[in-house]
């Protein structure tokens, strides 16, 4: 969700019209996925070093995404989405919005259609920090930590890895976003400002991603000359 | 809201019997039992009305209404209240004499200790056979009068079986039922004779009219909810006394000054005929006794229905969460909500909550009684342990009041007791807590087990409480009680038993 600054720039406009310009984006690739049967979306909306901004600015922020968050809370829920907030550990996050995020969780907790995961004061290596804590205090014995239960103690252990990043703006940075799971990420870098990101864009992602041989660092089984379905 | 606990006398003087013309060997069997009236009575959603009418008719008789002002609860925890007397009053309608002469002897030794004299210095004793007898006047009346307002009146021999079992009813607790006129055809003049009499516009009355279906908690399970609990209270509350009032004998009603609304007959009449129409639905739908039970379950109580409890508790937090994500955004910032979940609560909130079980704004002799009569009911105590109980927390109360009172009004207020928190773990309190161990502990040894434990928690034993053979050692027992008294930590073991509405 790069480029809403830039956006706001480029009209004269104040960095956070960009924001709210951001809105719309959210809704239409959020429904975009849906349709197209993507089953988890996650979003990096807030990051633990985006707190450096200016003051007003993170403000506004959070007062939007309050906002946001009561006004799509109902069509959220109503089109089947699991809706939950990745991080949301700061102190510095006003307790209303903390109690609108809980809600939203419980809210659509049940439902089983998309999971949309909002990371929301968000740090990869934070996540990996809070799996090892979570080891420690667990007692699991050295010889008994693996990959698999390693990522068990991440928060929100059920995600799976992730098959494709996008990030807009032309940014090419992984800025600590699900460390973990990007692992094996396949990425997409398109050139459009967030704000301008639409759900034909979203397709077209998708479309590049569909060609692309992931091979896992192997051999590709379809390498012999046949079309990928 | 029915009141068992301030029914029916235990009719210790002799004088009375030799007045008593009717039946003296009731056949107990056609009386009780699932064949009875009173059954088919009890399954009746109108039910609900006629109860809370009964209660209002209770409450204007001058004695009840003292010791109602005084001792009784339902104010501050009116659906415990309200399960402890459906309980009651299935024991004493039952089919098995065992069980009711128990709950008699039970409701006696309750009943003994509600004595008193009112704002005016005029003595009342629950257990005097005259008021015993109009409480089960007021019960049985309103049984009639919800028929009869909601278009069914009662065929006279209908009638007349009913009566003769709230007689009887009233000669199981008593002893026998001489208070009663013996016959229906008696009845009316002796209902109307009191109504016109001896009623008054009494302080009980008023609070149960005016400010309980106002203030009315929201039930334990639906603690998360609070604007969806106001919201529906502010409209039915008022309505509740609306309908109550219009219900009420014409003379009672000019003579208590209570207001005539226009429309409140009419209004009633729907009430009563639209709630009727619930009878037309199938069989097990209406059951107030698991309705009864299931507004006083805590959630997260250990119970056979803690399943379906918990399916519905997380529906009602995704109804809350709802509610509160839709509610349009207060113009101030929220206060924190942080401070509910502190593991200690600040003195105001722990005397309201725990301490003043009568919601008078005191610490009195009668909301001390009321933690044991609830502890006593839990683990239906026999004698002499339920005098050992109690004599702990006259002791308990003893010192409060001479460490606390600081006014020598005989009470303590809120203020007193947050001025003097940390003086609050007494000799006294201790023995409350041994006391209570000792009663918990059924078997007598020294030890409460799982099922012990669930008899006064009504939830299952939690291991990390546990010592390492799996049960509660009284040293912890009486360190975690203190901790919940005087340390006013929060507790999910004592909290429903003394904290849930």
């Amino acid at each position: 969700m790069d480029g809403n600054g830039r956006w706001a720039a480029r009209r004269s406009l104040p960095r956070t019209s960009g924001h709210r310009a951001a809105e719309t984006t959210v809704i239409d690739v959020i429904e975009a996925a849906r349709t197209a049967g993507v089953k988890w979306l996650s979003l990096y909306a807030f990051s633990t070093e985006n707190w450096q901004r200016p003051g007003a600015e993170v403000d506004f922020l959070m007062r939007l995404v309050r906002r946001v968050v009561r006004k799509h809370a109902p069509m959220l829920h109503l089109r089947g989405i699991r809706c939950r907030f990745l991080g949301v550990t700061d102190p510095r996050i006003p307790p209303p919005l903390a109690r609108d995020f809980a809600d939203l969780m419980t809210l659509t907790a049940e439902n089983r259609g998309m999971t949309l995961t909002v990371a929301f004061d968000h740090g990869g290596r934070s996540d990996i920090v809070a799996a090892a804590r979570s080891l420690i205090r667990n007692g699991v014995p050295t010889e008994a930590v693996d990959e698999r239960s390693f990522a068990a103690h991440l928060p929100f252990a059920d995600t799976p890895d992730v098959d494709l990043v996008i990030r807009t703006s032309g940014e090419q940075r992984i800025s600590n976003f699900m460390l973990w799971q990007v692992a094996y990420a396949e990425w997409i870098f398109p050139p459009v400002l967030w704000p301008d990101f639409r759900a034909a864009h979203f397709l077209e992602c998708l479309h590049a991603y569909q060609q692309r041989d992931r091979r896992f660092g192997g051999v590709n089984p379809n390498a012999n000359g046949e079309r990928r379905p | 809201m029915t009141d068992a606990h301030s029914n029916g006398p235990a009719d210790t003087g002799a004088g009375h019997r030799d007045r008593d013309p009717g039946p003296t060997a009731y056949d107990e069997a056609s009386l009780f039992g699932p064949g009875s009236r009173f059954h088919a009575f009890f399954q009746d959603p109108r039910w609900a009305l006629a109860m809370v009418r009964a209660t209002v008719l209770e409450a204007a008789h001058p004695q009840v209404g003292a010791a109602l002002a005084d001792n009784s609860t339902f104010v501050a925890h009116p659906w415990r209240r309200l399960r402890n007397t459906v309980v009651s009053l299935q024991r004493m309608f039952g089919a098995d004499a065992d069980v009711r002469r128990r709950e008699a002897a039970r409701l006696n030794r309750l009943h003994a200790r509600l004595k008193g004299a009112d704002a005016h210095e005029r003595p009342y004793d629950a257990m005097d056979p005259g008021v015993r007898a109009w409480v089960v006047a007021t019960l049985f009346e309103s049984s009639v009068t919800m028929c009869r307002l909601g278009g069914q009146p009662l065929e006279q021999g209908v009638m007349e079986q009913l009566y003769a079992e709230f007689r009887a009813y009233l000669a199981a607790l008593a002893g026998d039922a001489g208070h009663l006129p013996p016959t229906v055809q008696e009845f009316w003049p002796y209902f109307d004779r009191v109504v016109e009499e001896e009623l008054e516009n009494t302080e009980a009355m008023r609070i149960i009219l005016y400010r309980l279906f106002d203030h009315l908690p929201a039930p334990p399970l639906l603690h998360g909810l609070p604007a969806m609990w106001a919201a529906g209270r502010a409209v039915a509350g008022p309505l509740v006394g609306v309908i109550t009032v219009a219900s009420l004998p014409e003379p009672f009603r000019r003579r208590a000054g209570l207001p005539e609304m226009p429309g409140a007959q009419t209004l009633m009449q729907s009430a009563y005929l639209a709630v009727g129409l619930a009878r037309f639905l199938p069989d097990g739908w209406l059951q107030p006794e698991g309705i009864a039970r299931l507004l006083a379950l805590s959630p997260g109580a250990d119970d056979p229905r803690a399943r379906t409890i918990g399916a519905l508790g997380d529906r009602m937090k995704r109804a809350g969460a709802l509610v509160r994500l839709l509610a349009p955004l207060p113009p101030e910032p929220e206060p924190d909500p942080a401070g509910d979940t502190d593991a200690r609560r600040s003195a105001e909130e722990f005397f309201t909550a725990v301490l003043d079980q009568t919601g008078d704004g005191y610490v009195d002799w009668p909301d001390l009684a009321a933690m044991a009569r609830e502890v006593a009911g839990r683990l239906d105590l026999d004698e002499p342990d339920e005098t050992r109980l109690y004599d702990a927390f006259a002791a308990w109360w003893r010192e409060l009041q001479g460490a606390l009172d600081a006014d020598g009004d005989g009470r303590v207020s809120a203020r007193e007791y947050a001025e003097a928190v940390p003086s609050l773990a007494g000799p006294a309190l201790i023995r409350v807590a041994e006391v209570l161990f000792d009663v918990t502990d059924a078997d007598g040894d020294r030890r409460v087990d799982a099922e012990e434990y669930r008899a006064l928690f009504r939830r299952a034993f939690r291991r990390d409480m546990a010592g390492t053979d799996g049960t509660y050692s009284r040293a912890a027992f009486v360190r975690d009680f203190l901790s919940f008294m005087s340390g006013r930590e929060r507790s999910t073991a004592y909290d429903p038993l003394f904290s849930d509405a």
